[in-house]
């Protein structure tokens, strides 16, 4: 087949196209009464899901170490901590949602769906941040007198913070895009409804990615 | 200056552009509430962008990079495995059988069952060959250089024709 006939092909729809008319009309009645809406926003609203959880729980621990009113050391350094954690999460999702918000559509088509492929696979990164509070959910309980005056306690508390730090290093290695085919990355990632759609953006992403490299090798 | 104007010129531009979009839809969906869906998300983002667009961009590619920006995302979105357009199902759903030429029917659905295959970025690519974009405007659409427009284009045209004779013989 000749190069030409492909496109008298392409072109010979125009035609078609233009007897179907039925779309067209109901598309511009829409657009003239304002009355379509996105459909692209299922990561938007994800994100915003999260946010306003993040926000929710952030105000609950901030009310706890507020309660305390620091008569416990160890109770406001570990709840402060779990605190930093979750704003810096909430932070990560906010912007998320801002740069998705704000996403240029009439920019290049790698770039955008570059971006758009990359506020998907971040996900990961929000529950990597996620994870770092980790430890902390095993000392917020602690207190003075059972730290320095209880070796019992000593005995069971601190090998299981230092068994938390170690599964939480370990967790924030081992959770990445890279690992996402993992079993267990992939059974822990589905607990959240968002594993199939990073990993299709990963993949994306590769796709993109090779898409402009063939320049670099044909250049 | 007076925003509502602006939006009027637009809807007419698309309007006038409107071939464009379809033949994107075609390319992109399977199921007509697909299309329309597809169309009508288009038509949205490209109301909602016009605030980025400049005289010295042309209008048709400002426009099919939006256009091919969203039938990407929503391709994305909504895929399933069967979302490929088979040998047999018409594509654009045109009951007019006026004038009908068999042949051109079945080699505009063979068409765009192939288009249908390709991934998604040699889609939009073959898309813009199809409608006889140069290489220059297809690299600033797709933001890769006009030498990878050049070997891609030669690469899924071969691929395509291999497709056609084996379907014809």
């Amino acid at each position: 087949m000749k190069d030409i006939s492909l496109q008298n092909i392409w072109k010979a729809q125009d035609e078609k196209l233009e007897r179907s008319l039925k779309l067209n009309l109901r598309i511009f009645e829409s657009m003239q009464t304002q009355k379509a809406q996105s459909k692209l926003n299922a990561l938007v609203r994800f994100k915003t899901v999260a946010v306003v959880i993040g926000v929710l729980w952030s105000a609950f621990l901030g009310l706890l170490i507020y309660g305390n009113q620091g008569k416990n050391v160890y109770f406001t350094v570990s709840v402060g901590m779990i605190l930093f954690f979750s704003i810096w999460a909430t932070a990560a999702y906010i912007k998320d949602i801002i740069l998705l918000k704000n996403l240029d559509y009439s920019s290049s088509i790698t770039n955008t769906q570059k971006k758009l492929a990359g506020l998907q696979v971040s996900t990961i990164k929000s529950v990597r941040i996620i994870l770092l509070q980790l430890p902390f959910h095993s000392t917020w309980f602690w207190t003075q007198k059972l730290v320095t005056g209880d070796t019992r306690f000593q005995l069971i508390s601190f090998p299981c913070t230092f068994a938390f730090i170690l599964i939480t290093i370990w967790l924030y290695k081992s959770i990445s895009v890279q690992n996402m085919d993992k079993k267990w990355v992939k059974t822990f990632m589905n607990i959240g409804p968002e594993y199939k759609s990073v990993t299709r953006a990963r993949d994306f992403l590769s796709e993109i990615e090779e898409f402009k490299k063939d320049q670099d090798i044909k250049a | 200056m007076n925003k509502q104007p602006q939006r009027e010129e637009l809807l007419k531009l698309i309007e006038a552009n409107r071939g464009i979009i379809f033949k994107i839809c075609n390319s992109y969906c399977k199921n007509e509430d697909d299309r329309e869906d597809l169309a009508q998300e288009i038509v949205y983002q490209l109301l909602k962008s016009y605030a980025g667009f400049t005289v010295e961009h042309k209008f048709s590619t400002w426009m099919y990079r939006v256009a091919l920006n969203v039938a990407i995302s929503f391709y994305r979105k909504t895929r399933t495995g069967s979302n490929v357009i088979r040998l047999g199902e018409t594509a654009t759903d045109i009951e007019d059988k006026t004038n009908y030429n068999a042949e051109l029917e079945q080699n505009i659905n063979r068409l765009q069952q192939f288009i249908n295959e390709l991934k998604e970025l040699d889609r939009a690519l073959m898309i813009l060959y199809l409608e006889e974009k140069n290489y220059k405007e297809m690299s600033e659409i797709l933001g890769i250089t006009e030498t990878n427009v050049a070997t891609k284009i030669s690469r899924i045209k071969d691929k395509l024709k291999q497709q056609f004779s084996i379907v014809n013989n």
